[in-house]
């Protein structure tokens, strides 16, 4: 049991639920409206850092239909250019003490 | 020789008679004894729960060891007298106390809750709710349960500050809930505890049922318009002016919000990616281990088993599903007064009380079936967020009229 017990009647009860829980909501309300005020600050200074930006003039569906075939057509008859180049290329591996297998393997003893 | 022997033989069995008293099985069996017993089957079957079920592994298993530890009889591992009466006997302190106690001071001191706040902020991203700061309602409105159920256990013959620590349990938040309990009734912290992490694993059992009651099938069906991009600016100067507000409006919340927004601002700001690691892992996972132990030694026999534990557990489900009603119906009524294509799904409501991410997921997977093409995941972060910070000053609330 705790020693210092608060002795509070039922009204005191009832009133400390009841402005606590309003507390909760009022100082989270406050935090809306500083949050709300940040945030629309924010999206202005983002609109002005952003240029506007020029639309396209709007085509039918039927030409972005026609478009679409096209380009499916142009693209079904290309075929890749190789270069037709063979080439070896020669990996070089920087190796250190660390990694290197020889300084991994036994040695064999050098015979002079 | 076996003159010299058997001369001794009152002595042998003496020391034998000595060293039985003195082992635990003994005491285990004698005065109260079967007190310790019964605990340490709640710890074998709360240790069963988290490892056969997973229910809040990472704490109910070490608050479980924790109990085991402090009821096995003769271990001297956590005295409850050294902190009697709602403080630490420092006279005492070094020459009686176990290696428990000494762990136990962080729960005792407010340490752990806060450093664990760090962490959870360093894991939070406050970007829905930045985006939708309306959220904030409904994270004020989920707090519904810590209030309700404050008038509840006083109608129980708790006091008020025990009345308290049980209607925190409604924030369904771990470390409020301890943080707030070692102030106001240190000597119901095993139960809170438990029931706290309990039904936390628990919420998607508990608000279900509650969210489908409350909301109508074409309520449920409701979908939110895309949440706004948020910069990182935004989210760098959120936990700084969140720190300031609430500290200077509510200076007894400051510690645990203090160390929410210190951790998030450490992930935000992306130049302490180091700090930024270690309070999520390396700090959380050691903060959680010493807490769960510490919180599980509290729950012994005397402190247990009794009836208040069982009315603790009870209000704990009335506070959780008081929290998921509340959330629910502020949703209901933003929405009356709310134009049409920016209503509010009022699933999320229920996300309201902490249990970060469950609650958020709990509202997902009701929308879904509802509506399976409904995404609400990232709508109920912005509540479930604000629910944490809901919680804490709530908590603070509570200190400041009974700490």
């Amino acid at each position: 049991m705790s020693i210092l017990t608060v002795s509070w009647s039922w009204s005191e009860i009832l009133w400390v639920a009841l402005i606590g829980f309003c507390l909760v909501f009022i100082l989270l309300v406050a935090l809306i409206f500083i949050m709300k005020l940040f945030g629309a600050c924010f999206q202005i200074r983002h609109q002005r850092s952003t240029k506007p930006v020029k639309t396209q003039p709007i085509i039918s569906q039927e030409e972005i239909a026609a478009i679409a075939t096209a380009l499916k057509i142009y693209h079904s008859v290309l075929h890749d250019r190789e270069s037709e180049v063979v080439t070896i290329l020669s990996i070089k591996r920087a190796y250190s003490p660390w990694n290197s297998k020889i300084h991994g393997l036994t040695q064999l003893p050098s015979r002079k | 020789m076996w003159s010299v022997l058997s001369s001794g033989s009152n002595f042998v069995l003496e020391s034998l008679e000595t060293f039985v008293d003195s082992t635990g099985i003994s005491m285990l069996f004698g005065d109260m004894g079967w007190g310790n017993v019964a605990m340490i089957c709640v710890a074998f079957l709360l240790l069963y729960l988290a490892i056969k079920h997973k229910f809040e592994p990472l704490l109910l298993l070490t608050i479980a060891f924790g109990m085991l530890l402090s009821n096995l009889p003769g271990a001297n591992m956590y005295h409850t007298e050294l902190f009697a009466g709602g403080h630490v006997h420092w006279d005492i302190f070094v020459s009686k106390a176990g290696l428990l106690d000494y762990l136990y001071l962080g729960v005792k001191l407010g340490i752990y809750p806060c450093l664990i706040f760090l962490g959870v902020g360093a894991m939070t991203d406050f970007g829905p709710l930045i985006a939708n700061p309306k959220s904030f309602l409904l994270g004020a409105a989920a707090q519904l349960g810590i209030f309700a159920t404050f008038i509840g256990a006083y109608a129980l013959d708790f006091s008020p500050e025990e009345a308290a620590s049980i209607g925190i349990i409604g924030g369904a938040d771990g470390p409020t809930s301890i943080y707030l309990t070692a102030i106001l009734a240190p000597e119901l912290l095993g139960p809170i505890a438990v029931a706290a992490y309990s039904y936390m694993a628990l919420v998607p059992v508990i608000q279900p049922p509650i969210m489908r009651l409350l909301t109508t099938e074409k309520e449920r069906k409701i979908k939110m318009k895309q949440l706004r991009p948020v910069s990182k600016t935004e989210k760098i100067l959120f936990p700084l002016i969140i720190t300031v507000i609430i500290a200077l409006l509510l200076p007894s919340a400051a510690p645990l919000v203090g160390c929410l927004m210190l951790g998030n601002l450490m992930k935000e700001c992306g130049v302490v990616d180091r700090l930024s690691k270690t309070v999520q892992n390396e700090l959380m996972n050691i903060v959680v281990i010493f807490l769960g132990i510490t919180v599980g030694a509290t729950a012994t026999a005397e402190a247990f088993i009794n009836a208040r534990t069982l009315f603790i557990l009870l209000l704990g489900v009335i506070a959780f599903s008081f929290g998921t009603a509340g959330g629910v119906l502020l949703a209901k009524v933003m929405n009356l007064f709310a134009k049409e294509g920016k209503k509010i799904n009022p699933l999320i409501g229920s996300a309201g009380v902490s249990a970060v991410p469950m609650a958020a997921r709990v509202s997902q997977t009701e929308g879904q079936k509802a509506d399976p093409s409904n995404f609400l995941l990232m709508h109920a972060m912005g509540p479930n967020v604000a629910g944490v910070v809901g919680s804490a000053v709530a908590a603070g609330i509570l200190l400041s009229f009974l700490g």
